[in-house]
């Protein structure tokens, strides 16, 4: 049996069935003392004077650490614009003002949890409140408070495009739609808390253990803000309760390691340890940003697109954390997976005082393609054309042109999965008159739903409609950020190998990454997987492999174990060497960043498509929206592991579906209404549709190890437009706000009843 | 002011004597007090189902429950599951079915499904959805763990097919 291609389980499943694996939160160390964190609880203000003599003079409190205590008080991962802790006494200008709810201010290490709790309450801060800037609007007035004071306005980071001639593209459309387009926030919800636990080991390094996306990353930052070399920390991962790029940014990293090390300094060697509660890690951590974008599409009256203009505005909240990254996806994925001659975005990222805005799944590509797919499907409709003959004629193709103007990279696949999702999904194509839907599906009899019985004996029929969009997504680092990935591997045995050994620092966040390197060293050495030892996501043992984010782990990991593996088999055999230890350095082609001016970039070094139709029910009397049934195609290039490939397809539509329907994180002036799971819902069992056909092509990627795209993304977002354009079919109204809550669809069916 | 209660408990199968706090909550008592860490807290206030146990062999939500509620009685938690080593039909089918990916909220699903599965030999999925509505999973999308369900139904009901 091949290793690649093989369902193989998961190699931590055993652990994880009986409750063996380790996560964060479950390691106990002698004498591990405890830490709470106080939060500021406020969107902006200064902090004037703390005061902390009262909870060190608690009952059990060892340490309270403030702003400065910090030896270098800033962090973040792409811009270092954050405190670790805010207030008054460290040198970092601008230290002393805390800009979200979710700053950190002071923490307080102690014998037992319940103390160190108790003791935050004894921590006198005066706060001197400030505005707080709590929208983009707000934020982009002339008149705005800064939420950075040294900077000369709100507006982060700021790209545009450039392409032809906007004025005489738009002369030439036929038709012209105009629309503007809002998405909400999005919490990760992954299940496990963020929590962690740190000490100074023998030889003087701080370790922390923790859950994070990229383990030589989390070093770097830790070690900056300790003012430590970067090998005199360790960074080890345990086991991952998901992350969805919840954990890309720092949490409870640098505080770990600032609390040991002083503790340690202080000659109180004892771990320690903190774990966040539910309502800490929705306020602690970064979402989805919010976003609003006004689009103007052209086509001629034959479908071809002629003009796409494009004004798109992401809230970055309070600090900068993979904002500028995300708003680079979102500007490239506004225009959609199409070649278009005339092309003008602007797009900013804006400093505002909610809370910071980062990485989750599809990283700007589900906010891009909202407006991308949503105009689409408006064109469609406004040239009373079929929406996969509109995309047919425009899409991207082997050799296309991208909106910045450099081809798309060899192996772009947009029509062959749009045109299987069409046929999948019931259209017909002729010569004639092109691909032609099939019927609607016709109103049904409502079916039980459970809780829902008093309203069904009330409710007439429910509302049924069907809708498609497409999406790309990049496999990678972007726009010239120098993507690398390292990986070592040891061949043991005499006659034959009989023991390999993989050094790869790679997360497993739950997708499955560690079964796939094994998979793929097993492969590339022909020995059972039985074989394979991985040493994984551990500073001290492995190099640095770059982030679980961006689609890129299999991508990049696979490129990295394989060829370190044929060199490892090179000297096992030419050399006779044993062991035969072989480390490859995998750099992938090279990016460019975006030109200031016209946007011109070679962006990304490689591309997965996907294409979904989405059936709904829609209750007119109740507003709900039912999600029934989901065919996705997905060109991943190649399945490393089926089964894998199936569990991040449906997760991601699952997620989807909560962005575009169930999930309504609601903040009031950079205040966290939904800091819960019983206030913030996520979708359960009953909320994912009853079928989902999952089609999996495999046209292999030149750059892949054995033609692999990167998936973990790209099944996110074409659902919500998809959706969108389900329920227009159902109920006659377009909706371009998100989520579509009961109330929003009710008020909406409630003003198209009265018109 | 603390308020101390000498509780006994019998947790998979073994019987524990232990002095506790009133307000602990047995979430806390099963991991702190006994380190048995297989039994996950997610949201502490019996939402996402991941501490769930059985209590008396029904399940319920570690979270919402003080350690002296569960004086005299028997708790089985994920680590009871397989004892001896054997595994349950149902982490069984978890590990084929790939039911899990981040597996924070595994046990949760496990301990929730444990009785469901043994009493119910050919449930409807509309049941098995049910069953399982009260447990949150973030990674799966949830149709793999319905798979599992299935598998592990036909492992223990209908071994010769």
């Amino acid at each position: 049996m091949r290793a690649i291609g093989s369902s193989i389980p998961r190699v931590d499943a055993w652990k994880k069935v009986t409750g063996e694996a380790l996560y964060p939160g479950d390691i106990e160390m002698p004498g591990m003392l405890h830490m709470k964190v106080l939060f500021a609880h406020r969107p902006h203000a200064r902090i004037v004077h703390i005061d902390t003599s009262k909870a060190e003079a608690a009952d059990g409190v060892v340490a309270v650490f403030t702003a400065k205590d910090v030896p270098v008080n800033e962090y973040g991962l792409l811009i270092r614009d954050q405190p670790v802790l805010c207030g008054p006494g460290s040198d970092k200008e601008g230290a002393d003002i805390v800009r979200f709810v979710g700053d950190q201010v002071a923490l307080v290490v102690a014998e037992t949890a319940e103390q160190a709790q108790a003791a935050l309450d004894l921590i006198d801060v005066t706060y001197e409140d400030l505005p707080v800037v709590s929208s983009v609007e707000e934020a982009l007035a002339p008149d705005a408070p800064r939420v950075h004071a040294h900077r000369e306005n709100n507006v982060l980071q700021a790209y545009r495009i450039r392409r032809g001639d906007i004025e005489e593209g738009f002369a030439q459309a036929d038709v012209i739609v105009e629309e503007t387009f809002r998405t909400g926030f999005q919490e990760h919800a992954y299940l496990q808390p963020e929590a962690g636990v740190a000490y100074v080991d023998e030889e003087g390094r701080v370790v922390v253990i923790t859950a994070g996306q990229w383990t030589h990353e989390d070093r770097e930052q830790i070690a900056h803000a300790l003012g430590l070399p970067e090998d005199r920390v360790v960074v080890r991962y345990a086991a991952i309760g998901g992350a969805f790029g919840g954990r890309e940014d720092m949490s409870v990293q640098i505080i770990l390691a600032l609390a040991a090390w002083h503790l340690h300094k202080r000659g109180i060697d004892r771990p320690v340890k903190i774990v966040w509660t539910r309502e800490e890690s929705i306020i602690g951590h970064h979402k989805r940003h919010a976003m609003v974008a006004r689009a103007r599409w052209g086509a001629r009256r034959d479908g071809t697109l002629v003009a796409v203009q494009v004004d798109l505005t992401l809230d970055a909240g309070a600090y900068a954390y993979t904002s500028t990254k995300v708003l680079g996806n979102a500007t490239l994925a506004c225009v959609g997976p199409y070649e278009v001659p005339n092309v003008w975005v602007d797009t900013r990222a804006v400093y505002t005082n909610n809370l910071p805005s980062g990485a989750f799944r599809g990283f700007g590509g589900p906010q891009g393609h909202f407006v991308a797919e949503n105009m689409m499907n408006r064109l469609a409709e406004a040239l009373n054309m079929d929406p996969v003959e509109l995309r047919m004629r425009n899409v991207l193709r082997e050799g296309s042109l991208l909106p910045t103007q450099a081809p798309v990279p060899p192996g772009c696949t947009m029509p062959q999965v749009l045109e299987r999702l069409a046929l999948e999904a019931g259209w017909t194509w002729d010569a004639e008159r092109g691909w032609q839907a099939p019927p609607p599906p016709e109103p049904t009899p409502p079916a039980p739903r459970p809780g829902l019985a008093a309203l069904e004996a009330t409710s007439p029929r429910r509302l049924r409609g069907r809708g498609l969009a497409i999406a790309y997504k990049n496999v990678g680092f972007s726009y010239g950020f120098v993507d690398e990935c390292h990986a070592t591997v040891e061949l043991h045995g005499g006659a034959e190998i009989e023991r390999v050994v993989v050094r790869h620092a790679g997360a497993d966040v739950g997708q499955g990454a560690h079964t796939v390197m094994a998979q793929f060293a097993a492969e590339a050495l022909d020995v059972p997987l039985e074989r394979i030892t991985l040493i994984v996501s551990h500073t001290a043992e492995t190099d640095n492999s770059g982030s679980s984010s961006a689609s890129r782990m299999t991508f990049m990991a696979g490129n990295a174990i394989k060829r370190a593996a044929e060199e490892a088999l090179r000297l096992w055999r030419e050399e006779e060497a044993r062991p035969a230890v072989a480390h490859y350095r995998y750099i992938p082609r090279p990016t460019t960043p975006y030109d200031p001016e016209t946007g011109r970039a070679d962006p990304n070094i490689t591309y997965g498509y996907v294409g979904q139709v989405a059936e709904v029910e829609v209750d007119p009397e109740t507003g709900h929206v039912y999600l029934t049934r989901v065919i996705t195609v997905d060109d991943v290039g190649r399945a490393v592991n089926p089964q894998q490939v199936e569990g991040q397809i449906e997760g991601a539509i699952a997620q989807a579906f909560g962005w575009t329907v169930m999930e309504d994180f609601q903040v009031e002036g950079g205040r966290v209404l939904t800091d819960r799971l019983s206030t913030y819902l996520i979708p359960t069992v009953q909320d994912v549709p009853e079928e989902m056909r999952s089609i999996i092509m495999e046209f292999p990627d030149p750059q892949g190890p054995y033609g692999a795209r990167g998936m973990g993304e790209m099944p996110f977002i074409p659902l919500p437009p998809a959706i969108i354009a389900a329920v227009r079919q159902a109920t006659g109204v377009w909706f371009n706000e998100i989520p579509l809550t009961p109330e929003r669809v009710w008020r909406a069916l409630q003003e198209k009843g009265t018109e | 002011m603390t308020d101390l209660h000498t509780i006994r408990v019998t947790v998979n199968g073994t019987t524990y004597e232990r002095t506790v706090e009133a307000r602990m909550l047995l979430s806390d008592f099963i991991r702190h007090e006994l380190g048995l860490t297989g039994t996950h807290v997610g949201c502490e206030h019996g939402v996402c189902g991941a501490c769930t146990v059985l209590f008396d062999g029904q399940p319920v939500r570690s979270c919402l429950m003080f350690a002296v509620q569960a004086d005299g009685h028997e708790i089985m938690t994920v680590e009871g599951l397989a004892p001896e080593g054997e595994m349950h039909p149902l982490q069984e089918a978890f590990h084929e079915a790939h039911a899990l990916q981040c597996g924070f909220c595994t046990p949760g699903f496990l301990m929730t499904l444990k009785p469901f599965v043994e009493t119910h030999p050919n449930p409807t999925e509309e049941e098995i959805r049910k069953a399982i509505s009260g447990n949150l999973c973030r990674c799966t999308g949830y149709q793999h763990i319905i798979e599992a369900v299935k598998l592990a139904i036909k492992k223990i009901h209908h071994t010769d097919a």
